[in-house]
């Protein structure tokens, strides 16, 4: 009965019906599902299942074949991803995404969205605002940094530290830029164990404060540990949606699985 | 902190290859000096080579904020040069076919709403597509311009080109008469060998003055604007342009002012080159203005304006020093040693120092953010702390 339709009052982030194929491959396969404000909702399924897909037709990187994407009440289908990440939904990649020649806080000052210093003119014309916003940012930052407790890093080079301690840097950066909702593929894809839990501990903490979360993950430990409900998607639809326990003990589930070749 | 401030420190904090660039850089000004007193070097001349230094930094200032900053291809540079040009040639020029006789300023600002329309022209089209559209469409666009200015008789004179351009200052209270007003000077600091100023000398020096204004308005420009966010977003676009998309950027709109920003300091290169050769024709269009602008950026270090400044000079340095080697029996033409020359430093550049020998400073932010109250632990010195990459901007 629940094909991902579980009742959902006050939803931040609602896909109706979304679809999207490449070539004769349908990689999303009329998904409906909804993020409901102050979950952590975790969004698995076999290796190719299209949940990396979704996130693209969601964030605005890919235009949809058909369906809807709803962002805060507003639909959002078809603008472009600077447009979605103004409606309060911000994304990260599945590779981590180095920016070279910048140092690790640097890197952070990209995050915080409508900056008074990303206008040219403003550069000029009232350089006070912009200094003020720049010093107001830059302590935020390192406020992030000490947080997460990487705040030796600050000054290291972007390129420079681990896969890991890059994943953390970009979920600090992406707090930054304030999302109503954040997506992340895979956050502890490639993690080593203690780093995975200094982010499980971080995700857990940023939900406490309000943010809504939507989460890819393989690592089945981790998801179970963190996230609820659980969607789960199967050949680019929506197999069912449920507690951690539900899903686990689902048989279309393990079958999925078991089919789907992991 | 300012050389005038601390003079020590501010030596002190120089890096390894900014120590070596600013030892070069003086002894090469020393040369020239000595050169100039002995009358091997002319006065007048030297000021023309000043000029020159000055319009092939603007050059690089124009391509580096286009690709050191941002990462786009443009390989139109000559064109955007040419428009600059003949934009305020078609004004002011006493041959012109269409306007001509009008102020160097109305001139200015012709040159810059052309150069502002060709780069929208192509920046419109190709800035949403994948970074190697521009580039294929600037190569284009860049014959497509020269070839207009060659066969277009009836609006650019064709092959003959635009005579009689006046001086930029021609038509301005004082300045206009400044070169004929100064007395003639003798200086003749080593027996034998007088050094004479006269008016050319004069008419040298305004013009040395215009490309100051010019390439110093441009550098005071991009210094501000690389260390600030927008510089940062831009930035960030060269290196990953989703990463920006995804945290909110409009990278569309980004790219088109960074384009369009480099396209007038380019034009603006124009200019003043139409009133120091006070003669522009269709050969100033010729692509290997784009290649030495490349050759400038890359060699001083993407990214870099005071590399893409010192890019400029040094092109400057072999393009007219070859000339000298006229004298010199050579088994070989000065045109092909030129860029035979030009071949070699850049292999020397790639194989030594492939982010070139001076390249952006290890982290950008705004001055006055990090240097003040917010951040204790990381005081002035922060930024540059560590000198094995970096240098100023
Ligand atoms: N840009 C693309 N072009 C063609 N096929 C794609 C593209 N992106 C994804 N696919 C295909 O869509 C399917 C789903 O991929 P993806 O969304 O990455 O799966 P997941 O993230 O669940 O592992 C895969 O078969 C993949 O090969
Ligand atoms: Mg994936």
């Amino acid at each position: 009965m629940s094909e991902g339709a579980l009742p959902k009052e006050d939803a931040v982030l609602r896909v109706d019906d979304l679809q999207k194929s490449f070539g004769g491959l349908a990689a999303t396969d009329h998904a409906t599902f909804a993020v409901e404000r102050g979950t952590i909702t975790g969004l698995i399924g076999p290796n190719g299942a299209g949940k990396s897909t979704l996130f693209n037709l969601i964030s605005g990187f890919y235009e949809p074949d058909g369906g809807t994407v709803e962002v805060n009440g507003t639909d959002v289908t078809g603008m472009e991803p600077y447009q979605v990440a103004e409606h309060g939904l911000i994304r990260t990649f599945q590779t981590p995404r180095k920016l070279e020649g910048m140092t690790v806080r640097e890197a952070m000052l990209v995050g915080p969205r409508k900056q008074p210093g990303e206008s040219f003119l403003t550069l000029f014309t009232s350089p006070g605002t912009v200094a003020e916003s720049e010093s107001a940012n830059l302590a935020e930052a390192e406020r992030i940094l000490e947080d997460f407790e990487i705040d030796h890093l600050a000054t290291q080079p972007a390129t420079d530290i681990s896969g890991g301690q890059m994943k953390l840097v970009e979920l600090a950066r992406a707090m930054l830029a304030e999302p109503e909702v954040l997506l992340l593929d895979e956050p502890v894809a490639g993690v080593n164990p203690t780093l995975a839990k200094k982010l499980k501990d971080q995700i857990r903490r940023l939900n406490e404060q309000g943010t809504t979360f939507l989460l890819i993950e393989h690592d089945m430990e981790f998801v179970m540990d963190l996230a609820d409900p659980i969607v789960v998607l199967d050949q680019g639809h929506v197999l069912t949606e449920g507690t951690p326990e539900g899903v686990r003990n689902d048989d279309r589930v393990i079958d999925a699985y078991l089919g789907g070749g992991t | 902190m300012s050389l005038l401030d601390d003079p020590k420190a501010a030596f002190a904090d120089l890096s390894r290859p900014e120590g070596w660039v600013l030892g070069v850089s003086v002894a090469f000004v020393l040369f020239l000096f000595v050169a100039m007193l002995t009358g091997a070097l002319g006065p007048t001349y030297f000021l023309f080579l000043v000029g020159l230094a000055g319009m092939y930094a603007l050059l690089s200032f124009g391509l580096n904020a286009q690709w050191g900053f941002t990462g786009l291809i443009n390989f139109s540079v000559a064109a955007f040069f040419g428009i600059g040009a003949y934009g305020t040639a078609l004004m002011t020029a006493s041959g012109s076919p269409i306007a001509g006789g009008f102020s160097p300023l109305v001139g200015l600002a012709v040159a810059l709403v052309v150069a502002l329309a060709l780069a929208l022209l192509i920046g419109i089209p190709t800035l949403r597509l994948r970074a190697d559209y521009l580039a294929i469409a600037s190569l284009g666009l860049a014959e497509v311009v020269r070839l207009i200015v060659l066969n277009e008789r009836w609006l650019t004179n064709g092959s003959a080109g635009l005579r009689g351009i006046p001086g930029f200052f021609d038509g301005w209270p004082v300045l206009s008469t400044f070169p004929e007003a100064m007395p003639g000077l003798r200086l003749e600091v080593i027996p034998g060998s007088p050094v004479i100023l006269e008016t050319a000398f004069w008419q040298a020096s305004l013009n040395v003055l215009l490309v100051l204004a010019f390439a110093g308005a441009a550098y005071f420009v991009l210094r501000r604007a690389h260390r600030s966010p927008w510089g940062r977003v831009l930035r960030t676009i060269r290196s990953d342009e989703d990463l920006a998309r995804a945290l909110g950027k409009n990278t569309y709109s980004f790219k088109m002012q960074s384009f369009v920003l480099g396209s007038l300091i380019m034009a603006l290169a124009g200019v003043f080159y139409a009133h120091l050769n006070l003669y522009v024709g269709p050969g100033d269009l010729d692509p290997i203005t784009t290649f030495y602008a490349w050759v400038a950026v890359i060699l001083g270090g993407s990214g870099s304006n005071r590399g893409a400044l010192f890019g400029g000079i040094v092109i400057v340095t072999i393009r007219e020093g070859t000339r000298f080697l006229n004298d010199v029996a050579l088994p070989i033409d000065p045109a092909p040693l030129r860029l035979l020359l030009i071949g070699v430093v850049i292999v020397a550049v790639m194989r030594y120092r492939p982010q070139g020998v001076l390249p952006p400073q290890r982290e950008l932010i705004w001055p006055s953010a990090v240097g003040g109250g917010g951040t204790p632990e990381t005081p002035d010195s922060g930024v540059r702390e560590r000198k094995g990459g970096g240098d100023d901007e």
